[in-house]
């Protein structure tokens, strides 16, 4: 019987095992295990998770009873490093562990959600909350202006794409986040590195089903107070009478100044989460499995946007002989999703709902939608609710991602291990637009469009691992190998335009009377080869050293310019193993402190930028028959080759009461270098991208913190723990002290949201500050803002004061300044779980501190010059002297440009949200007798339950936003953040659900 | 490890496999003709620019468009910026073409050198516009192109005047005078003639204008269409007169020149209102009023059917029918050709120049060709002086982007006064004035002959563009 030192309890899952033969056995559920022994078998080995492994000497027992003691906290574990484990007591580096069971059930589809405000120094950051979107990861700060998201390895695999993973699949994750555990992923390592370890079974381990299943409901938390029509009419009117101009005849119509529809309530339902999975483990003494299955579907708050996705797993190793391994991991994944575009402002459905005339009827009395054709009026909008309906558009996603693996013990502590990856996908797309003539934005055909992608990348690698301990002291392990990876894909695209029948299931290509388009590419042609080492030297435990070496070479560069050298190293001092200390300090019960500095390259930019491609354009016709046009897409640089991070950190971890407590403290300084950054030259050269050069740099310093305190006994336990990241970021170069990196205008009006300028954070807003409005003519007449500025006859009382900061006396555009920083200044996160009996609690509590919001919804929802509906805040405007000192005058002369991007639209982002909350029972087996269930877990649980926030927008937890509204109409990165374009909120959703284990 | 890293590009040429043969330059040129669909260049926004003049309003829902009209734009005023690139684009694939095809030896030598023509008529266009909207800006040389070198400050506009007229000759020269019916819709040596003229007038070369004006009307493949409204119809937008026009085709390679123009209760956006001004301009009886002019009342052939127009549908109650076309099955027909540069605008500046240099009369037979191709029962004038040859340029050229340019040529050659011209309201068609918000329209000379460069532009030379004087 094993039990556990503590309470002395039986510990069921136990793994006994007698070194040096294949013989093993698992504890039950009451800690009891036999196990036969075959003739020389000198010892046993037990081994537990969370436990400290203890090996008895056999001699003549035959019954043999141990107790476990519980590892202090982290200590014992052993945690996933690249290419390889080590146990936490001897790591050197900075590696952050997230369990399994930490983030099982919690209702997201992507594990990166689930554990936003859990690790220190990871901000998890989720641009829209439309079904299935995924979260950027930040590591350490944003590394760059261009992708900055870590690598991601899924079992051996880099391979991104977390939302393909269930994340009741996974074992653990761990987070690399210094530069000396992560340098052996050399060039694609210095946003940090992510690695996910998938669960499995054990060998000698008896069948095992467990059963998760869970439901819920989603709903928006807030809406934003808008007119109703006969306010907007009243301020219409307001508008043209303070202009001198006579009203528009509809805002005089009874029809528009009658309340219909509530924009945002019509268009925004209540969504739905379910989720099932099952999972099989087991093994005998020479193999053991895993397989699962899980299906989960989540409709979103928006009718028609939903993600669904199947998943299956089979992971297994089998022992052939005393000295060869070989094993397999497999993942297929089925995803299909849809979602609504909620960032333009021509078309983005939230932006439509805030917008959309409230005199307009959802349906017309006859049937048909309600439309703003009446009269440029009422905008260009159309009604949102027909185009939440009548969208007709997926994308579906088939993923294999699969590893085998062959582990050769050469001899003993000298193995051999070859990896063999593949990562193949397909994506198929299909929009299908109906034609439209009774919307403003007509469509005089419909139009159906299916595009196909596929990728294959894989992954050859092999490597050496010595481990061994000399003289008991001195503890030496050593790693070296070889990697390459390869990455293909190709694509296609067929549309066809005109459909005679537009039934739901005629809409297919063929059915389509012109063929618009039928074009088709290579995609993402790229490789890596690399060769790596690392060397671990620990001198009792108590000195420990890592260094570690990675060359890296990556074809998306020009011959000359594709090779680079990563080196680190760190190092570290077990302080408390020290005799002085021991016999000194009784009150600190482990410290350590560690230290480390590496090179870390980022090659995540576009491929074959050394080179300038002829694109083709789009068709033009001579004498009616279609040509194809060519041009020259982007200039070339010869020069281009990898991002360079530097990273510097020291960490001291202490534990106290036995470890019961552990805190840790980490500085870190990392300096980005090579940054590539776009040239800042005219358009001269046209349309074409300039290709960016390796001149930036980047900074990212800080401190994190963390602190966990677990207490209680055997009967009422509980867990506390919190972190907390400081992080400055600085962008130190560009391409001249004074050039800065623009980012894509939002709007109408193309309003330039966000600049980055040397010696400010990245994307900080840019623009004008303001001092209130002017309340009569003598304070326009004297204000020195305006003393030289030739358009002060056009402006008017009601109109706001811009400040003159560059004293010229003249408002323009030289008095644009800095307006504040989208990155926080603190991300911090508290969990709290406890049990008692049969009850159990966890709540994960999130937020960020020190961070602004530009309101650029709010900034185009109070500007009287739209055709459109406003804010409710509108009605506070100014109209008449002492009216209103913030909001200016209903006017369409827009000479004060009183809505240019503004202090006005800049808000505290600052929120604290409790993101999971959870309630359980566990069942006992005794309830459920013979029926062979060993326990059933219900619970409920609760996301966003709350913000605490003071910003006045649909959520304060905004990311990036993606407008293609801009000149450029691509993804903006990390060039703009914290802008609120109405994007697709995260919900507040509350679930309820049930764990079974066979 | 060399082999598994040597990864090529494959589906795309680059720069340095491109331009091998006929096919590579043909296509190398129709990149050229693409921009010319684009909605910030000739698909729209250029036509913006005309708001400012008294013949049309600014509809649609851009507010900043306003700005525009009432001259008070600035640097940042989004219509004032977006077409400079686009402009700039079009400069960098003719350089490319210049740069290129000379080096290509398998191709027709007629083919290549129409190529050439092709590359050099567009290269002036776009400095053309530039010259036009900015008055002065940087100039890109094939050179520059080679050198990668893009931070260039402004150079005169009489530099820019020899730039075109050096790129306008080049073009004549290589361009062929017409083409089979397969070729449609290219720039020929008629179309290199046309700009020239016009270049001439901008230039108040009045006499290389008169010079280089009649070599267009006095050739048979650029005379006048049949029919004024032939110029405006589906069928026959590709004729003789059409010295430049925009190809788009229904369903293949398209602008919205057509949507921003028709009524947004049938299918389009609706974004300029023609003014009483210019429909009382039109004498009575001339029939080209009806072909351009929607007005209250008309019976509209609408594609679907035959429906009637509001006034509610334009703030003046009027609406360019010239710019739309429909289809029967329902929605615009985008095979409407957008005019950029006709026969007729030749024939009257001709007629401008020799009215100019010799008086009222001189340019009495290009006048009289125009009015008799309109109709043949519109009265003759005689001894035409400027006030006879303004008339005939706003009714004949109306909505065609002509008319602010005229008005400024005019000003500067003290024939008009625009200032006094702007501060005359718009009326709608009842006589009502139309104001949307904003100060009452003042033109400040010299200050409004230009619009100012994009602020952004300045911002990123650091120094190297100097914005234009009174901004």
């Amino acid at each position: 019987k094993v039990t556990g030192a503590a309470d002395g309890q039986g510990l069921p899952g136990v793994n006994v095992t007698v070194p040096g033969t294949s013989n093993g056995a698992i504890t039950d559920t009451k800690g009891n295990y036999t196990l036969s022994l075959s003739a020389g078998a000198k010892s046993v080995l037990f081994t537990f998770i969370g436990y400290e492994p203890q090996t008895i000497t056999i001699g003549d027992k035959t019954v043999i009873n141990v107790s476990l003691a519980a590892t202090t906290k982290g200590l014992g574990e052993v945690v996933v490093v690249g290419y390889g484990v080590q146990t936490r007591r001897d790591v050197t580096g900075t590696i952050a562990s997230v369990k399994g069971s930490d983030i099982k059930n919690i209702p997201v589809p992507d594990a990166a959600q689930a554990i936003q405000g859990r690790v220190s120094g990871v901000d998890i950051v989720r641009s829209d909350g439309a079904p299935g979107s995924t979260p950027s990861i930040r590591i350490r700060g944003t590394g760059t202006i261009n992708n900055a998201d870590p690598l991601i390895i899924i079992d051996g695999i880099p391979a991104g794409g977390l939302s393909d993973v269930n994340p009741n699949d996974i074992a653990s994750m761990e987070i690399l986040k210094d530069a000396s555990s992560s340098a052996i992923y050399g060039t694609r390592a210095a946003n940090g590195v992510v690695i996910i370890t998938t669960k499995k079974g054990n060998y000698g381990e008896k069948l095992k089903t467990s059963v998760n299943l869970y439901r819920g409901v989603s709903n928006t938390v807030r809406y934003i107070p808008l007119l109703t029509a006969p306010e907007l009419a009243m301020l219409k009117q307001e508008r043209y009478t303070n202009d001198g101009v006579p009203v528009d005849a509809i805002w005089k119509d009874a029809y528009y100044s009658t309340q219909r529809t509530d924009w945002q309530r019509a268009l925004l339902r209540s969504g739905d989460i379910t989720n099932a999975d099952v999972s099989l483990r087991g093994g005998n003494s020479s193999s053991n499995y895993l397989v699962s299955a899980g299906y989960y579907k989540e409709n979103g708050i928006i009718t028609n946007s939903y993600f669904q996705r199947y998943s299956v797993r089979i992971n297994s190793e089998h022992k052939l002989g005393k000295r060869f391994k070989v094993g397999e991991n497999m993942q297929l994944t089925y995803k299909k999703s849809s979602g609504p575009d909620t960032y333009s402002s021509q078309t983005g459905l939230i932006f439509s709902a805030l917008r959309f005339n409230p005199a307009i009827p959802v349906h017309n009395p006859d049937g048909s939608y309600g439309s703003s054709k009446a009269s440029n009026e009422l905008g260009d909008i159309n009604n949102p609710v027909y185009t939440a309906e009548t969208t007709d558009t997926w994308i579906k996603n088939y993923r294999m991602l699969a590893s085998v693996y062959g582990e050769l013990e050469i001899t003993d502590g000298l193995t051999l291990r070859g990896n063999f990856g593949f990562d193949g996908s397909m994506a198929n797309q299909y929009s299908f637009a109906p034609k439209v003539l009774d919307q403003t934005r007509a469509r005089d055909h419909a139009e159906l469009f299916n595009r196909n992608e596929t990728n294959n990348n894989q992954l050859s690698e092999v490597f050496l691992t010595y481990n061994k301990v000399f003289s008991q002291v001195h503890h030496i392990t050593l790693t070296g190998g070889y990697s390459q990876q390869t990455f293909n894909g190709s694509w296609f695209r067929g549309d066809r335009w005109g459909y005679n029948d537009e039934a739901l299931d005629q809409r297919v290509l063929s059915n389509g009377n012109d063929i618009h388009d039928a074009t088709g590419n290579y995609y993402a042609s790229n490789a890596i080869a690399s060769g790596f080492v690392r060397g671990f030297y620990g001198y009792k435990d108590k000195y420990l050293l890592t260094v570690t070496f990675r060359a890296d070479g990556s074809s998306r560069f020009a011959p000359d310019q594709r090779w680079g050298y990563f080196p680190a190293f760190s190092a570290g001092w077990r302080i408390s193993d020290e005799t002085f200390f021991k016999d000194n300090v009784k009150a600190i019960s482990n410290l350590k402190i560690t230290g480390g500095w590496g090179q870390l390259g980022n090659q995540n930019v576009a491929d074959f930028q050394y080179l300038a491609p002829i694109d083709k354009d789009r068709r033009y016709n001579f004498g009616e028959n279609p040509y194809t046009g060519v041009w020259n897409s982007r200039l070339a640089n010869p020069d281009i080759t990898w991002e360079k991070a530097e990273m510097t950190n020291i960490s001291l971890e202490a534990g106290f009461l036995n470890n019961r407590l552990n805190t840790t403290i980490t500085w870190f300084n990392k300096k980005t270098r090579d940054m590539l950054v776009p040239a800042p030259e005219m358009d001269l050269h046209g349309t074409s991208a300039i290709p960016d050069r390796n001149l930036g740099q980047l900074n990212n310093k800080g401190w994190e913190l963390e602190a966990s305190y677990q207490g209680g006994n055997d009967r009422f336990h509980y867990n506390i723990s919190a972190n907390a990241s400081f992080i400055k970021n600085e962008v130190t170069k560009l391409y001249d002290p004074t050039s800065y990196i623009g980012s894509t205008p939002y709007g109408r009006q193309g309003q330039e949201i966000s600049r980055t300028y040397v010696g400010q954070p990245l994307a900080s807003y840019y623009g004008w500050k303001t001092d209130g409005i002017y309340q009569n003519d003598a304070q326009i007449k004297s204000d020195p803002n305006i003393k030289n500025d030739p358009n002060k006859d056009n402006i008017k009382p009601g109109d706001v004061i811009f400040v003159d900061t560059n004293g010229d006396g003249i408002i323009n555009e030289k008095d644009r300044v800095n307006l504040g920083s989208p990155n926080p200044k603190m991300v911090y996160g508290i969990q709290a779980s406890a049990g008692y009996k049969g009850f159990d609690l966890s709540l994960s509590f999130a937020g960020v501190s020190g961070v602004k919001l530009y309101n650029a919804d709010k900034m185009q929802g109070m500007d009287p010059n739209y055709p459109y509906n406003m804010y409710a805040d509108a009605l506070n405007r100014w109209h008449g002297e002492g009216t209103s000192n913030s909001v200016p005058r209903m006017t369409l002369g827009n000479a004060n440009q009183n809505n240019r991007v503004s202090d006005r639209f800049v808000e505290n982002g600052n929120y604290f949200a409790l993101k999971n909350a959870s309630l359980g029972y566990t069942i006992p087996a005794k309830v459920w007798g013979r029926s062979g269930i060993s326990d059933i877990h219900v619970y409920v649980a609760a996301q966003n339950l709350f913000i605490l926030t003071k910003y006045s927008g649909l959520t304060p937890q905004l990311g990036y936003s993606t407008s293609t509204d801009g000149a450029n109409g691509t993804r903006d990165g990390n060039r703009q953040r914290g802008v609120d374009v109405a994007a697709y909120p995260q919900a507040r959703t509350f679930t309820f659900g049930a764990t079974l284990n066979f | 490890c060399k082999s598994v890293l040597d990864v090529k590009p494959k589906g795309n040429y680059t720069t340095g496999n491109y331009w091998r043969n006929q096919s590579d330059a043909v296509d190398g040129v129709t990149g050229i003709y693409n921009v010319l669909l684009e909605e910030d260049y000739t698909g729209f926004n250029e036509f913006v620019f005309d708001n400012c003049s008294d013949d049309q309003v600014r509809g649609g829902d851009h507010d900043y468009d306003a700005a525009i009209e009432d001259y008070s734009y600035d640097a940042s005023t989004y219509s004032v910026k977006v077409g400079w690139r686009w402009k700039y684009e079009t400069i960098n694939r003719a350089n490319n073409v210049l740069i290129y095809v000379p080096k290509i030896t398998d191709i027709d030598p007629a083919i290549k050198n129409r190529c050439l023509g092709e590359a050099h008529f567009f290269r002036a266009f776009a400095y053309w516009r530039l010259l036009l909207i900015y008055g002065e800006a940087p100039m890109v040389t094939e050179d520059d192109v080679v050198k990668s070198n893009y931070n260039k400050p402004k150079v005169s506009a009489d530099q820019l005047r020899a730039q075109i007229e050096t790129d306008l000759l080049a073009a004549a020269d290589q361009l062929p005078e017409s083409y089979g019916d397969g070729d449609k819709g290219r720039v020929s040596k008629g179309t290199a003639w046309g700009l020239l003229c016009k270049l001439y007038m901008n230039w108040e070369k009045l006499d290389k204008a008169i010079e280089v004006g009649n070599k267009v009307i006095t050739n048979a493949n650029y005379k006048l269409a049949p029919r004024y409204a032939d110029n405006f119809s589906v069928a026959t937008g590709n004729n003789s007169e059409m010295l430049l026009a925009v190809q788009t085709v229904d369903g293949s390679g398209y602008s919205d020149f057509i949507t921003y123009h028709a009524p947004r209760n049938w299918n389009g956006w609706s974004f300029f209102y023609p003014t009483k001004g210019l429909v009382d301009e039109f004498e009575a009886g001339d029939p080209r009023k009806n072909i351009c002019i929607m007005q209250p009342g008309d019976q509209v052939n609408i594609g679907t059917g035959i429906a009637t127009y509001n006034a509610a549908a334009s703030w003046t109650g009027y609406h360019y029918k010239k710019f739309c076309a429909w289809k029967p099955s329902g929605g615009l027909d985008y095979s409407l050709k957008t005019p950029l540069m006709r026969s007729a605008d030749i024939y009257l500046l001709v007629a401008e120049a020799k009215i100019r240099l010799n008086g009222p009369g001189a340019g009495d037979a290009e006048i009289k060709a125009i009015r008799q191709r309109a109709s043949a029962t519109l009265p003759a004038v005689t001894n035409a002086g400027m006030k006879e040859l303004m008339h005939e340029r706003r009714v004949e050229l109306c909505g065609e982007n002509e008319r602010q340019q005229d008005l400024l040529r005019w000003d500067k050659a003290k024939l008009v006064d625009i200032v006094a011209l702007n501060a005359k309201p718009k009326l709608a068609y009842d006589g009502s004035v139309v104001t949307r918000g904003g100060a009452p329209r003042k033109f400040t000379r010299p200050k409004n002959y230009f619009f100012p460069m994009p602020q952004t532009e300045i911002d990123r030379s650091k120094g190297t563009l100097i914005q234009n004087p009174n901004y």
